[in-house]
């Protein structure tokens, strides 16, 4: 099956996206919305977790999206959790099922999957970042003997913007698996724990040899959480982060993603900390 | 992000408050070289070019600055009856040339305007639209430009927020390779002025002056500085940041005097 | 290296040669400095000139350009990147240096086919310089005072006669059925030998220390106070990276036709030195102080390019000190930081 980057790459440009039509799209929160996605022709996405599209909407502009769907469940379609924030976001919101988007890539380095076989998992999503860590963890989940444990701690402002309500249920359920939730805000309906996503750290006890963790959130998470796995002796290799940047091009040129001398589009967007622990604009 | 509807064929009206009606006339300018235009809006009210009026309207694009309490009410009827209103060009969006009176004393600059008649008029500082209402975007300019309102009212249509520039005019000067007029002993504003308009007046070999206003963040006292060095005095400069800006960067100085009446 | 030499007085004549096949670009008068624009008589431009406000990077990537164009359903693309073949008259071997390293940024990883099908289309005709261009130059310090590639012809002024040094077929081919065009002899040659060798003292070194250095010092000047003392001045104008020769972030932008069914991609130059660069959709600002954006800037001229690129990424063209209005300039900023950790290692010498 030809993938999309191959189309993308033999395109006269790379800055032409190939049009793809959404086929479903639910609504999670207020803000969020997960649109599905079919490829045409029979197009693979041939994808790996952590990695991003740049996704247009012809006639508004582009912007870099983070795959949300696992390779392991692509089913000749793949899913995106659109947070609107911005121009292009917006204007995703308002587009209806059976409506063409344009995409390009997949871009940038994903997760390190290989490295996490045979791992025990610590997943740290805060707010929009279960996104692209929803990819991750159902790679884990779909081939389970090849990981250890898995602990996921999910953070969100408050219980209405908890993203992926039904599988959040279903993830809970699991014996395999734990899931830890916490909310900055509750209301009437939440019974969980409150507070920042630190504390959920309090009833994990990795075993630093052999735990990696992989950390997704907004900028203002990173350092405490960073801090909170290396007193766990995690070690700085074993961390690892994704950064959202303003991006343009995708192919590491445009330089909006630039961090130091890093373009993060192509370099990353997934990074250990020890790659970029004395980069100043990382973090 | 705001959210706005996406529209077709929106009913669309231009009014105008204290102004010099330039910005609608580069309106009118710009339904002529693009008259496919009036396909996409329709235009129900529109003081300029037809007699025709209407209290029923999607999106206002309101030019001039409010400079009477009685511009108040008339603002806010607009405001509860558009969709969406836009304020067109420097008057609406900045306050504009208006705002120059705003740094005296308002008796004295009643006095005089209208002399021994000052009394009949209820003028008060002059301020941009936003001051009285909320606004849900600006097309900046003294007037404004043609191109740009066509981009406006397309990203309207789209249901998209207007996106405006918010970098320095120095950007798109050196795209139209200008030799920056301070090379040519001239004085301009364009560091921490408001890009978009093509940099008109310098590719002409006039310093910009400001109309489209100041940039987010502009750093005024390295400014002040440069415009010192060559040549200008304090005052000058003052002059200079005030031309159209000067309630962004003076404020309304005449009411702080409790000079209102 | 092979030469051949045509007289000063043929220099029209071989312009409308070149005119048949081609547009021609030169140095231009405007407003008391030069633009390259074209031209169409040897009358309408200068090749001793001083430096053009913008490096002729503008051919390559053009301040606003269309990617593609499209239709709002998707079923139709096209790109639209017809250059026209185009001769560039009078390219200073600074910006040679400049497209030396746009030529790698665009081809490493995805090819960039709009800025592969300009190149292709660029015949590039670079002049010897002989005098420093401007006060702001410092192009000896650099490295870059001397044609070696890139250049497709390269002309030598050898008072009444022009030389050209052959660079490329392309700039053979510029030669080709022109009448006025001789072999060298080694009279000319001698010529050649001693305008070259005479031009070097001319050129004064203006970094305090070898350009070799200069990445080392960065590395090691990324935390000093100074770039706060520039941002604390710097207007953020954005002046400096545009005239850049080696300067080539961009944006791209969609434009909608006014009746909603098409629209347009279109790439123009953007600035890393205006506040929304970093910023993302929900507001973040990754490079939120004047003073960050100043320093990512020089780090990136003179460090991150050359590690990337093997190339050092300013080419002491003087551009961006002239256009600055508070002074901010590489060479300033090299030698301050220079000074500045010589005085750090000093006291620490002291200390021990």
């Amino acid at each position: 099956m030809k993938t999309l980057t191959e189309v993308v790459t033999k395109s006269p440009s790379i800055y032409q996206p190939v049009p793809a039509r959404i086929v479903s799209i639910e609504e999670l929160t207020e803000t969020e919305k997960l649109f599905t996605v079919a490829l045409p022709g029979g197009l693979s996405l041939h994808h790996s977790p952590g990695q991003f599209l740049q996704i247009s909407v012809l006639g508004i502009g582009e912007a870099p999206i983070s795959i949300s769907s696992s390779p392991s469940r692509s089913y000749g379609t793949f899913e995106l959790c659109v947070r609107r924030v911005g121009d292009l976001t917006t204007a995703l919101h308002n587009l209806k099922r059976g409506d063409i988007i344009g995409v390009r890539g997949p871009f940038g380095r994903g997760f390190p999957v290989g490295r996490l076989r045979g791992k025990d998992l610590i997943f740290v999503a805060g707010g929009l970042g279960l996104a692209p860590l929803r990819s991750l963890i159902y790679e884990v989940l779909d081939q389970r003997g090849n990981y250890g444990q898995l602990s996921v701690l999910y953070g969100s402002r408050c219980p209405s913007d908890l993203l992926f309500k039904d599988e959040l249920a279903e993830w809970e359920k699991r014996d395999d698996m734990t899931l830890s939730i916490t909310v900055d805000h509750p209301d009437e309906t939440w019974f969980g724990e409150v507070g920042l996503v630190l504390n959920l750290f309090d009833d994990i006890y990795p075993n630093p040899r052999n735990a990696v963790a992989v950390v997704v959130g907004p900028p203002v998470m990173y350092p405490s959480v960073i801090e909170r796995l290396l007193s766990l002796q995690i070690p700085e290799g074993s961390i690892w982060l994704s950064f959202e940047r303003r991006m343009k091009c995708g192919v590491g040129r445009c330089g909006h993603c630039q961090l130091n001398h890093i373009y993060t589009c192509r370099e990353g967007p997934s990074f250990s900390y020890s790659e970029i622990k004395d980069l100043e604009e990382a973090l | 992000m705001a959210q706005y509807e996406r529209y077709i064929r929106p009913k669309v009206a231009f009014f105008d408050f204290t102004s010099c009606e330039g910005c609608q006339l580069t309106v009118l300018d710009s339904l002529q070289t693009s008259p496919e235009l009036l396909d996409m809006i329709e235009i129900v009210e529109f003081r300029e070019a037809m007699s025709e009026r209407s209290n029923e309207y999607q999106i206002a694009f309101v030019e001039g600055s409010c400079t009477r309490p009685a511009d108040e009410e008339r603002l806010k009827t607009i405001r509860s009856t558009a969709s969406l209103v836009i304020a067109l060009g420097a008057c609406a969006h900045l306050g504009g040339i208006n705002a120059i009176k705003n740094l005296r004393p308002l008796p004295e600059v009643r006095a005089d305007v209208y002399g021994d008649k000052a009394d009949w008029y209820d003028t008060y500082a002059a301020r941009p639209i936003s001051a009285v209402i909320d606004i849900d975007g600006f097309i900046p300019g003294c007037p404004i430009d043609r191109d740009e309102f066509i981009r406006v009212v397309k990203m309207l249509l789209q249901g998209r927020q207007p996106i405006i520039p918010d970098h320095p005019l120095c950007i798109e000067c050196k795209l139209k390779e200008n030799v920056c007029l301070y090379l040519r002993g001239k004085i301009c504003l364009g560091p921490i002025v408001r890009a978009g308009c093509g940099a008109i007046c310098p590719t002409y070999g006039d310093g910009c002056e400001g109309c489209r206003g100041l940039i987010t963040n502009p750093n005024l006292d390295s400014m002040k500085m440069v415009l010192e060095e060559h040549g200008l005095s304090f005052e000058e400069v003052e002059q200079k940041l005030s031309m159209f800006m000067a309630y962004q960067t003076a404020g309304i100085k005449s009411e702080a005097e409790g000079a209102t009446s | 290296m092979s030469y051949k030499i045509m007289p000063k007085s043929a220099l029209n004549d071989w312009v409308q040669h070149l005119r048949q096949k081609f547009t021609i670009v030169a140095p231009k008068p405007k407003h008391g400095q030069f633009v390259f624009g074209e031209v169409t008589d040897a009358s309408e431009f200068a090749l001793d000139y001083p430096s053009t406000v913008l490096p002729p990077k503008k051919y390559l990537v053009p301040t606003q350009e269309e990617l593609l164009s499209y239709s709002l359903d998707g079923s139709h693309f096209e790109m639209r990147t017809e250059p026209v073949p185009t001769v560039v008259l009078g390219v200073h071997t600074c910006d040679l240096h400049g497209i030396k390293l746009l030529d790698r940024i665009f081809s490493q990883g995805y090819t960039d086919t709009h800025y592969k099908t300009r190149r292709n289309s660029l015949y590039l005709v670079s002049y010897e310089c002989f005098e420093p261009c401007t006060e702001h130059s410092f192009c000896r310090s650099m490295g870059t005072l001397s044609a070696t590639d890139t250049f497709d012809l390269h002309i030598i002024n050898l008072g009444e006669d022009f030389a050209f040094e052959i660079g490329t077929q392309k700039g053979e081919s510029l030669l080709e059925g022109f009448q006025s065009i001789f072999n060298v002899t080694e009279v000319d040659i001698e010529r050649i030998n001693t305008v070259h060798q005479e031009k070097w003292q001319r050129f004064p070194y203006r970094l305090d220390f070898d350009v070799t250095e200069l990445a080392e010092l960065l590395t090691n000047s990324y935390t000093s106070t100074y770039w706060d003392e520039l941002g604390d001045i710097c207007l953020g104008c954005g002046m400096c990276t545009q005239v850049c020769p080696t300067c080539y972030c961009f944006d791209i932008h969609d434009e909608v036709d006014l009746t909603l069914d098409g629209g347009h991609r279109v790439r123009t130059w953007d600035s890393c030195q205006i506040r929304m660069f970093a910023t993302v959709a929900g507001g973040h600002n990754f490079r939120a102080e004047q003073a960050a954006r100043q320093r990512h800037r020089f780090m990136r001229k003179g460090k991150y390019q050359e590690d990337a690129y093997g190339l050092v990424g300013c080419t002491g063209c003087g551009r961006c000190a002239q256009a600055c209005l508070v002074d901010i300039t590489p060479v300033k900023t090299f030698n301050e930081l220079y000074k500045r950790r010589n005085n750090i290692a000093e006291k620490e010498t002291e200390a021990k």
